[in-house]
């Protein structure tokens, strides 16, 4: 049978409307203690990681990068005055290094995770909940057969 | 042949999808077992079930296609019993418990809420509101973007100001939203987001509800606010009497087979 993909609001393009709903159907929904689950431990670690690390450097820099970028004249512009910067610096010094690594680990989990959410992307074709009414329609045609 | 389960559902359900695709490749058929007042929605479980994006999407399909005609008690993907039989002894040993809940969520979806920051315009506002921020961003910038650890130091700051105002956008957005749903669930926290929210709507007022979002969008309109439903009742299913022991990492497997 065919299943007719439509989704009710603009999530955008296929593989985010799964990754939207990845966590209901990984970690919600009913357990039934008398059953084995299957083993998700690569998407646990994953979704660990990709939560806490680039929580902190990927984001720090990125930020520090749109903020260089940001027109500031668009905003409410005072003149601040510089604050104590250098004092500053030194000390995150050693931060920074460790950082540096933690943000390698960062990027090969996040190609990692991307790899998985690529898997099985020919299967498009089947795709999401759908709108109540197209999957009436297919469970007819499938009453049909 | 082990048995994988979708969920569980009234034996009078109007729409059951019986011999719709379920998981696996090819995908294997589904199939109802009915006990008492109960059927539950399994196909065979096939030979080393993975959580790929395929399998995901097959158990999402059978229980989006049995939540469209009546009410289904959505099990968390991956759920595999030894046969047909232990599936329906279950049914029968908490038949109260499961007809409990479906008459709770009966007539009820799960929208499931996904909002964050429009980078630009939170971005403004942090430095609007932070006269420290704006003056290490500037001098960043006029030292040609700063070193590693300048832009590791801004980036913080800023970063810790945009976390209270996620924190602010999310009650926001809370507020507009609970009043036309009949229960809340919050999601688990991640960076990708600033609000991860469920919300169960009955079917009945799901315009009311359709209506709140949209005036969000307009009210905060620095938020991306994304929707996803109608949805089986993934949160709201509550747990069982006991959480599982083939949850924990690595200890797990598809079945005897």
């Amino acid at each position: 049978m065919t299943v007719v993909p439509a989704q009710q609001t603009g999530g955008g393009g296929g593989s985010s409307g799964l990754y939207d709903v990845l966590e209901l159907v990984l970690d919600r929904g009913l357990v039934i203690d008398a059953f084995v689950r299957v083993s998700l431990v690569g998407i646990e670690i994953l979704k660990i990681d990709v939560r806490v690390v680039v929580a902190s450097v990927d984001t720090y820099l990125r930020f520090a990068e749109a903020c260089n970028r940001l027109d500031l004249e668009a905003g409410p512009r005072k003149d601040p005055g510089l604050p104590d910067i250098v004092g500053q610096v030194t000390e995150s010094g050693a931060r920074g290094k460790s950082k540096g690594a933690l943000s390698g680990a960062a990027e090969t989990v996040s190609e990692a995770f991307k790899q998985a959410r690529d898997d099985g992307s020919e299967r498009e074709t089947q795709s999401r909940p759908r709108a109540r009414k197209s999957s009436s329609s297919a469970r007819r045609k499938e009453e049909q057969e | 042949m082990s048995t994988y389960i979708y969920g569980i559902t009234a034996a009078s359900h109007p729409g059951l999808p019986e011999g719709m695709g379920g998981v696996g490749d090819p995908p294997l058929p589904v199939r109802v077992l009915r006990e008492g007042e109960l059927a539950a929605l399994v196909s065979d479980a096939p030979e080393g079930l993975r959580p790929k994006r395929r399998e995901l999407l097959a158990h999402q399909n059978v229980l989006s296609e049995a939540g469209a005609a009546g009410c289904v008690l959505p099990m968390r993907f991956g759920s595999v019993a030894p046969d047909d039989d232990a599936v329906v002894a279950v049914l029968d040993e908490r038949a109260a418990h499961y007809r409990e809940r479906l008459e709770a969520l009966d007539d009820r979806v799960e929208y499931n809420i996904k909002a964050n920051h429009v980078e630009e315009a939170v971005l403004h506002h942090v430095m609007a509101g932070n006269p420290e921020i704006r003056a290490l961003a500037e001098a960043n910038r006029q030292s040609g973007g700063g070193s590693y650890e300048q832009k590791i130091q801004l980036g913080e700051m800023v970063a810790s100001a945009v976390k209270g105002k996620e924190a602010e956008d999310a009650l926001a957005l809370e507020r507009i939203l609970e009043p036309a749903a009949d229960a809340v669930s919050v999601g688990p926290e991640s960076t990708g987001w600033l609000a991860n929210v469920s919300y169960l709507v009955n079917r009945a007022t799901a315009e009311e509800f359709l209506a709140a979002v949209e005036r969000a969008r307009k009210e905060l309109p620095h938020l991306e606010v994304r929707l996803n439903g109608p949805l089986p009742p993934y949160s709201f299913v509550e747990p069982g009497p006991a959480e599982p022991a083939g949850t924990a990492a690595g200890g797990t497997r598809t079945g005897a087979g």
